[in-house]
């Protein structure tokens, strides 16, 4: 039991001083695992809230069954995004000649289907929410159409925010798409959890518990901006 | 100038109808109560009014035009017309933001826009809020923000839901007095709901009455909700609560079960002490205890508690006859020409 604790503890102390000594291995693979997450996050965001605030005020028949499917896609586990997009992007696929397979942009796009669903979802639950008057008081003060829709979002914003830094923390921590679409590539693809799943393989676990320790640490840092931007807005 | 027209205008919610309003014409200038229980339409004939919501049948017309509800014809329409509501709810920002909105909507530009905004909250007594939160404000000070936020967009029309139902006796004063000063300094045409018959006479030129949707001749302040009971020796009852009954007339849709509203004019009743010889489908009488007696115009308003509280209005020479006093015991008697039954 000593003996484990001391390995946690030497570990631990390795992996701070790593992540401390801003280690160019490290920080690479920060770089690369922000900038796919970030970016696969942004257009889900560009597609998912648009979708979802159109389902929400929108009358159309099979509605509840959209609604249904997207609450359905949220349980999708990330192999079977990867296996179906690795389908369509291997040099057999019908986007082979694009020769995506193993490069930044195929994690982006598994990552992006992986999400879209959680932001529509969210989205849907957060403007149902927004009280019915703010449509109202908006049109009688003499908003358009698109100007009341972006009262109604403005009003939902917080729901929506927290929509985002949900999926966010979704595909910052996923490691089914990552390894096989991106195919963990040293210095290209290679992101933190892929990056953790191998030094575990090896058996050395200080880079491993660097780079938990930085996923960490970006997790908190989110949610603490988040909750800063909330309390300033005053509710 | 008559400023709204409406005819044969039908409003339907679930296949229900909630509003049924022949012809009423409202004209330019003045201050109008629409005087109504609650579920009377008076807020669907509000929302209307300020081009929210399309009848489902009927044409209503703005000075003189008709209303069609495309919406790029009618956005310009709802721009001259604000409507505050009953809750009126705030933007999630500060209080000077809430009443810029309308106004950037309308292209402002930022120098003007701060003045109408310090004008506006100074004109609602706010001024020194401009800053704060909106949600920070009280029941009363959101109600005269809401007012302020309309205020900005110098609207010809301020349609307002039940402005004071939900505010404190001061704030109720400063609103009817804001509401006065707007239509006088500003000649804004002012519509506002109620289901208090002495605001409505105290604030308005015009006092419309709504009831089951309809225009009412009488503002029937005397509305109740009874049920029809099953006839007893040829002659039918309706019981407004348990132990208070009055008879019903034998109209066709009126059958036993049937859930009515009632209504009772109040200048149709007179009070009595003698016991009355009611022959029994001509005279309804009721007693009950005297709770309220003021002074309203040329009448007398009293508040009779019989089970139910009922308002009568005397004229003067009546109530300096007759001398009734608070706590008293009296008999209401009424015809039934002062009643009304309407199926709901």
């Amino acid at each position: 039991m000593n003996l484990a604790m001391s390995f946690f503890l030497d570990s631990f102390i390795a992996a701070c001083r790593l992540a401390w000594s801003l280690d160019p291995e490290l920080l690479t693979i920060v770089r690369v695992s922000l900038a796919v997450s970030c970016l696969a996050t942004v257009f889900a965001a560009l597609v998912g809230i648009p979708a979802g605030f159109a389902i929400a005020h929108g009358h159309f028949p099979g509605k509840r069954a959209v609604i249904t499917l997207l609450n359905t896609l949220l349980a999708l586990p990330t192999v079977v995004i990867g296996l179906f997009v690795y389908v369509f992007i291997s040099r057999r696929g019908i986007f082979g000649p694009l020769d995506l397979l193993y490069t930044q942009q195929a994690m982006i796009i598994g990552q992006f289907i992986l999400i879209v669903p959680l932001i529509t979802a969210l989205t849907i639950a957060a403007i149902s929410r927004v009280d019915e008057r703010y449509r109202k008081t908006a049109r009688t003060l003499g908003a358009n159409g698109w100007q009341t829709g972006l009262v109604v979002l403005r009003e939902g914003r917080f729901g929506i925010g927290a929509a985002v830094i949900s999926a966010f923390g979704r595909v910052i921590s996923e490691i089914g798409i990552s390894m096989m679409l991106g195919g963990n590539i040293k210095g290209f693809t290679r992101t933190m959890t892929t990056a953790m799943a191998l030094e575990y393989d090896k058996g050395s676990f200080t880079l491993a518990v660097a780079l938990g320790l930085v996923l960490m640490t970006i997790s908190l840092g989110m949610n603490v901006l988040f909750n800063l931007i909330q309390g300033r807005s005053g509710r | 100038m008559t400023l709204y027209v409406l005819d044969r205008i039908v409003q339907r919610y679930h296949d229900r109808v909630v509003l049924d309003i022949d012809h009423l014409e409202i004209e330019a200038g003045g201050i109008h109560a629409l005087l109504g229980p609650n579920g009377a339409g008076k807020t669907t004939l509000l929302h209307l009014l300020a081009f929210l919501e399309a009848p489902a049948s009927g044409t209503l017309r703005f000075q003189g035009q008709p209303v069609t509800f495309v919406p790029k014809q009618v956005l310009p329409l709802r721009r001259r017309v604000v409507l505050v509501d009953q809750h009126p709810i705030m933007f999630s920002t500060t209080v000077g933001n809430n009443i810029e909105f309308g106004l950037k909507i309308r292209k402002i530009e930022k120098t003007a826009r701060q003045r109408i905004v310090d004008e506006a909250l100074t004109t609602v007594g706010l001024r020194h809020y401009r800053d704060a939160r909106a949600f920070e404000l009280s029941g009363g000070e959101t109600q005269r923000l809401a007012l302020a936020r309309g205020l900005a967009l110098s609207p010809e029309v301020l349609l307002c839901d039940e402005p004071t139902a939900s505010v404190d006796t001061e704030n109720q004063t400063i609103i009817v007095d804001l509401l006065r000063r707007i239509n006088a300094d500003r000649g804004t045409t002012i519509v506002f709901t109620t289901h208090d018959r002495l605001q409505a006479t105290a604030l308005a030129d015009r006092t419309l009455a709504l009831a089951s949707g309809r225009l009412a001749e009488a503002a029937h302040e005397n509305s109740y909700v009874g049920t029809v009971l099953p006839q007893a020796d040829g002659h039918l009852r309706c019981r407004l609560r348990d132990g208070v009954e009055i008879a019903a007339p034998s109209q066709a849709d009126l059958t036993a079960a049937t859930l009515v509203r009632v209504a009772i004019d109040p200048h149709r009743i007179s009070l009595d002490r003698i016991e009355p010889a009611a022959s029994p489908g001509e005279e309804h009488p009721i007693s009950g205890t005297i709770l309220l007696i003021m002074a309203e115009g040329e009448h007398i308003r009293l508040v009779v508690n019989v089970g139910v509280p009922v308002v009568v209005l005397m004229d003067r020479t009546g109530y300096g006859a007759l001398r009734p006093a608070i706590g008293e015991t009296m008999r209401l008697r009424f015809g039934a020409d002062a009643l009304s039954f309407r199926p709901l």
